[in-house]
């Protein structure tokens, strides 16, 4: 989206909310409108004011006609010139004069004044003049009545007016707050649909990167193993043609001596062979251990004996371990022996050839440990900290024999029967190499 | 109006109309009734004087300026006739009567008004004594429930 298409939806999102938040305001200020204009004032009440100076006259009248006591007819009479001089004040007169009954009633009060009781005035002439102002009165109430409602009324319609306003007011702030959650939600949807590619768009590259990388580790397993088959095929090939070479008669010894070394660079290519074969297994998670009880000391004596025929390697060399109590571990014997021929072959590999490795088993609260220890040059600690990565060969021994893999497969095949294998300095020169197993706890 | 309203209005004018026949009449003002010291207190003008004079300017719903009244305090007076209750039924001069709680006397100060603009009131006008709440000094006054109880030609209360 380019940034003036963005510029325009902030625009839009802005002026929906200034909409929304105007209407609103503007049907508060309606509803207080509405308020102030609700409330009934004592003056609007010119029905009843009206009334009482209706009636008040009346009264004087009846009393003036019961010829009753002076005292009487003068309280009558000031109550109705009470009520004809409320008439006369403010918002009254306005009324009235809205009314068109005003300018006539001052003459009437101005008229009853000089006809004051009190002041000795004609009897007969005060009860003509209320007798008149009766009648006058009683014309004039349907006017006062009439305009008092249809005053009423136009309040009334002022109120449904502001009213009605309010109610459209309220209603645009609805459509404009849809409109605006219309647009959040449509963001938030877009964001979220964002998120999502992003993550599976970083997912994909995650698993490409992992694929090249396995394809980098298949293309390095497969020139090692081509690297490695050829050195004892080289071998064999080598004693073959010695053997067959013109000139003279083979003597048994020579043959026995090529035999030897041809049947050594075979056992080499088959156990380079077996490795491959286990690493590649162990890719599609196709091993899986049966563990069961197995003293440690009889598994490594057994690895030491397989490791002593089969290379028909000075035996003396290996110190194995020395036999004490039962050493008992739950683990799967062919991985275990797997780990500790690899170990130890290990040790006679890097190491002079008159210098011993020992073997010893021992145990820990939760493990069986079985160290094999070299005197060779052992390994600094950067050295070690690599030693278990895939394909990777040692400092200075790459014309060694070996794939790179072996301590990978150790590692990997204890962890798999729920120990580890690691490597440290040991004292006084070389390497300690130590696989720990899980004790077994028998009932 | 229900009954009993109607019979409190005639005895309370026939009250009136009786205490006005003789001579010294002429000096009451205000009569108390009902649940006052001995079930009736005259006020003459010379009782009024006797009490504290307040005075404040208000606007009224039927005056167009604010004008200033002088009198006693309501409270006061319902003090000076030791009037227990919790209403005061106040009837005029040109028989309105109302029903006014006593509270509204201590809430605010409600003046009986003898004086409007330094004039005294008369029964010409809206004398001799005007109910006159402190309007401007109060929101909630401004409104009919209120005006209502400005009895003016007040010339008697009645207790309950």
């Amino acid at each position: 989206m380019t940034t003036r298409q963005e510029w325009i939806r902030y625009l839009g999102l802005g002026g929906l909310v200034l909409v929304c938040l105007g209407l609103l305001g503007l049907a508060a200020w309606q509803l207080v409108q509405l308020e102030r204009q609700m409330r009934i004032g004592a003056s609007e009440n010119m029905i009843w004011v009206f009334g009482q100076a209706q009636i008040e006259a009346l009264n004087l009248a009846l009393t003036l006609s019961d010829e009753a006591a002076a005292q009487q007819i003068q309280t009558r009479f000031d109550v109705l010139l009470s009520r004809l001089t409320l008439l006369e004040e403010g918002p009254q007169r306005r009324f009235l004069e809205d009314a068109g009954v005003s300018e006539t009633l001052a003459d009437w009060r101005s008229g009853l004044l000089a006809l004051d009781p009190a002041q000795g005035a004609d009897m007969a002439a005060l009860r003509a003049h209320v007798t008149a102002l009766v009648a006058a009165l009683r014309g004039k109430a349907s006017l006062v009545m009439s305009h008092e409602w249809q005053i009423q009324a136009e309040r009334l319609d002022r109120l449904g007016h502001l009213h009605r306003l309010a109610l459209v007011s309220v209603l645009g702030a609805a459509l404009a707050g849809l409109g605006l959650a219309a647009i959040l939600i449509d963001r938030e949807r877009r964001l979220m649909r964002g998120r999502l590619d992003r993550l599976r768009a970083e997912k994909l590259a995650g698993d490409l990167e992992r694929e090249r990388e396995t394809s980098e580790n298949h293309r390095r397993f497969a020139d090692l193993i081509a690297h490695q088959l050829r050195t004892p095929l080289a071998v064999i090939d080598s004693a073959m043609h010695r053997l067959t070479r013109r000139g003279g008669p083979v003597s048994p010894e020579l043959v026995s001596e090529k035999a030897a070394v041809s049947r050594e660079a075979v056992a080499r290519l088959v156990k380079l062979t077996d490795t491959a074969l286990m690493m590649s297994r162990l890719e599609r998670d196709g091993v899986l251990p049966h563990l069961g009880a197995h003293d440690l000391h009889d598994l490594a004596a057994a690895v030491i004996d397989d490791l002593m025929v089969a290379q028909g390697r000075n035996p003396s060399r290996i110190r194995p371990p020395a036999q004490a109590a039962p050493m008992v571990a739950l683990c799967d014997p062919a991985l275990t022996g797997e780990i500790l021929s690899n170990l130890l072959r290990n040790a006679l590999l890097y190491s002079p050839l008159d210098c011993r490795v020992d073997v010893e088993v021992s145990q820990s609260q939760t493990h069986i440990v079985c160290r094999i220890e070299d005197r060779g040059r052992g390994m600094s600690p950067e050295e070690i900290a690599r030693a278990f990565d895939r394909f990777h060969r040692g400092s200075g021994h790459e014309t060694l024999p070996g794939s790179g893999l072996g301590l990978t497969l150790a590692r990997h095949l204890a962890r798999m029967q729920g120990g580890d294998v690691n490597l440290t300095q040991r004292a006084g020169g070389g390497l300690t190499a130590a696989l720990y197993l899980p004790r077994e706890v028998s009932a | 109006m229900n009954l009993r309203h109607r019979i409190a209005r005639t005895a309370l004018i026939a009250a009136l109309l009786l205490s006005s026949v003789p001579a010294a009449a002429e000096n009451v003002l205000l009569t108390l009734t009902g649940a006052v010291t001995d079930g009736r207190v005259e006020l003459t003008r010379a009782d009024f004087d006797a009490m504290d004079w307040h005075e404040f300017a208000t606007s009224t719903s039927v005056t167009d300026h604010q004008p200033e009244f002088r009198g006693v305090l309501m409270r006061d007076i319902l003090a000076h006739a030791g009037a227990e209750g919790s209403q005061v039924r106040a009837a005029a001069l040109n028989d309105y009567v109302v029903d006014i709680p006593i509270e509204d006397f201590y809430q605010f100060d409600v003046l009986a008004a003898l004086y409007m603009d330094g004039v005294p009131l008369t029964p010409r006008d809206k004398g001799p004594v005007w109910i006159v709440y402190p309007r401007d000094d109060h929101g909630v006054l401004a409104d009919i429930r209120y005006d209502m109880r400005w009895v003016w030609q007040l010339v008697a209360l009645h207790v309950q």
